[in-house]
């Protein structure tokens, strides 16, 4: 088991080593001087001699080995440049919005969690009958709508036709309802379908006919029996949903005025602000990966059959 | 012509509901300056906000232009867009997974990894980043979108790929004496392109779903040419007087997101009878197992 988990913290710290090149390498092959853009930004009246300064003072002049190692260095305790448009600390303003984007991901993960499992027992539970087609037909619509058309529906109906909650921006904590809804939403939809596609396969399977020939109920046996043979696919599942939800957030977070990472990141591809962007991708990369490596271990761990063939 | 009559046949096989979606769009797309009623970007402000007349069936926006022609519109812009994309993204993805399927060893390793690399971000979070360093335009979208899409692509050519060199005419051919560039051209990348096809159309969907996305956030097609996300972002300031506007654009892209996932998901079940040739479909058969196993540890 841990020489399991070594391998893969192994590869992840791998592919995050090859993602801080293409993050590093994105901003170097990048149009434009930098030093020209910084020099302006602190006098408009930017001479040679300030621009050489600029590129001193950030090691721009420096062969692209050092600065690369200069750059990860910082990165790694959490030191990623100046904004070129703000001028403010890259990793402060990461800092500060990094629990909105972690409460709205949170937040959306349980909606999806609570929602797809209600959504597939009922499915399983009436099987082939009314309940199940119109789950069916609804987790195929929600996979299909854009979030964030699912976002403007529910502002429609919530806010502005039934005045339930806050359209936009933070008015107390009912204002998270409904961008937790939006992100939870399409997860939601694709999850459901794992669980009912998981019931259905561990339904037919001879375990099920020697529990019924116990005697236990339909719903017991789905609750004792299957639980455990869909949790691995479910949480495979999950695992790519909340990966799919920090995604998610950068449409979201602007939809209902939120500050957090996904706004800050849009604000820096909107004005090409090459060190938001680098941080926030590099930001993202690792999330993505760390989350990977998460979800594996969690596989192993709640399936008797990997663990034993992992150890 | 070897690829695309295989490709016409399997359209025959598809899921009803997604060739009649699908149609619909393609045809609204390649017809849409004909059957619009109105000039898109024509604007009357006396107009504006107008609810559905004979004239406008579907209503004017806030700026008095006809919601239905941009619609119509809209499927053009976004139809062009897709298979843009598309064929950008499978050139690079084809090309890249065929070298490496052909020549195997460490042009391989070194190949997979960088799409192993790109696989691990999610496409929205590229196409993002590029278009953060690239600027914004439309064909720096196109680009985007196609650096974001080409990984799955290459994995999946390079599957072909590796499953056609291993057959026994390829054999034969190195055995006559068959150029390694006649094989690649006039053998290897043939079979490949019409494998992976089918493939392409399956993620048309994700794809103008994120054109859509781009242009919502106001980093993809911009504002006067038509674009259903781009309408639905101008419409959402007025989502309180005019609440059409907004859910008339959502709609029609759902719809047509709908057709494109029901065929993709008929695509992946393999539930597309006949795609190629039966002789084929066993090859497309051993290529997925070939892929499960693969994607196990």
């Amino acid at each position: 088991m841990f020489a399991f988990i070594a391998k893969r913290a192994r590869n992840a710290v791998l592919l995050l080593f090859l993602a801080s090149v293409l993050c590093f390498a994105l901003v170097v092959s990048a149009p434009g001087n930098v030093a020209i853009l910084i020099a302006e930004l602190r006098t408009p009246t930017a001479t040679k001699a300030d621009i050489a300064k600029v590129e001193e003072e950030l090691g721009l002049n420096k062969p692209l080995l050092e600065r690369y190692g200069f750059w990860l260095n910082g990165a790694i305790h959490g030191d990623f440049g100046i904004s070129y448009k703000t001028g403010e600390a890259v990793g402060a303003s990461l800092k500060s919005r990094l629990a909105v984007t972690a409460t709205l991901v949170a937040g959306g993960a349980v909606v999806a969690f609570l929602l797809s499992l209600f959504v597939g027992f009922v499915g399983a539970l009436w099987a082939h009958r009314a309940p199940d087609v119109v789950t069916r037909g609804s987790a195929l619509l929600g996979a299909s709508t854009p979030s964030f058309f699912v976002g403007a529906l529910l502002v429609y109906a919530f806010s502005v036709t039934w005045h339930v909650f806050p359209t936009f921006g933070f008015a107390g904590p009912v204002s998270w309802v409904l961008p937790w809804l939006t992100l939870g939403f399409l997860p939601a939809a694709v999850l459901s379908r794992v669980v009912r596609v998981g019931f259905e396969e561990a339904m037919a399977k001879p375990y099920v006919l020697t529990a019924m020939s116990k005697g236990l109920s339909r719903t017991s046996i789905l609750v004792r029996d299957a639980i455990p043979n869909i949790a691995p696919t479910y949480l495979n599942a999950l695992g790519t949903q909340i990966g799919t939800m920090v995604v998610g957030a950068v449409v979201v977070e602007p939809l209902f005025a939120w500050q957090g990472i996904g706004d800050l990141f849009l604000t820096g591809v909107r004005f090409r602000d090459f060190m938001v962007v680098q941080a926030c991708l590099l930001v993202f990369i690792t999330f993505f990966i760390i989350l990977n490596v998460v979800v594996d271990i969690c596989i192993t761990l709640t399936d008797p059959r990997l663990r034993l063939q992992r150890s | 012509m070897q690829p695309v009559r295989p490709l016409l046949k399997a359209i025959g096989a598809f899921p009803r509901s997604a060739v009649f979606t699908i149609g619909a769009f393609v045809l609204l797309g390649l017809l849409a300056p004909y059957i619009a009623p109105h000039d898109p970007n024509a604007q009357d402000l006396l107009i504006a906000g107008q609810g559905p007349t004979l004239a406008h069936p579907f209503g004017v926006d806030h700026l008095g232009r006809d919601t239905l022609s941009r619609l119509i519109v809209a499927a053009r812009t976004s139809l062009v867009g897709v298979c843009l994309v598309l064929v950008c993204a499978h050139a690079i993805g084809i090309a890249i997974g065929t070298i490496a399927g052909y020549r195997r060893g460490w042009t391989d390793e070194l190949l997979m990894r960088i799409v192993d690399v790109g696989q691990a971000i999610p496409s929205l979070i590229v196409s993002l980043a590029v278009i953060g360093i690239a600027g914004v335009s439309y064909w720096n979208m196109i680009l985007a979108l196609a650096l974001a899409w080409w990984p799955g692509s290459a994995r999946i050519s390079r599957a072909v790929a590796v499953n056609t060199m291993n057959k026994p005419h390829m054999e034969a051919l190195r055995v006559l004496g068959a150029s390694p560039v006649r094989i690649y051209f006039v053998h290897l990348l043939p079979t490949t392109i019409g494998a992976v096809l089918v493939y392409a159309t399956a993620d048309a969907g994700a794809v103008a779903l994120a054109i859509a996305t781009l242009s919502f956030l106001g980093l993809g097609i911009q504002p006067p040419t038509p674009e259903w996300g781009q309408m639905l972002v101008d419409a959402l300031p007025y989502l309180e007087s005019d609440p059409r506007q907004v859910i008339l654009p959502g709609l029609t892209l759902t719809l047509a997101v709908i057709g494109f996932n029901i065929l993709g998901e008929a695509v992946a079940l393999n539930r597309v009878p006949k795609p190629l040739t039966s002789r084929m479909l066993a090859a497309r058969r051993r290529v997925t197992a070939f892929w499960a196993k693969e994607a196990r540890p």
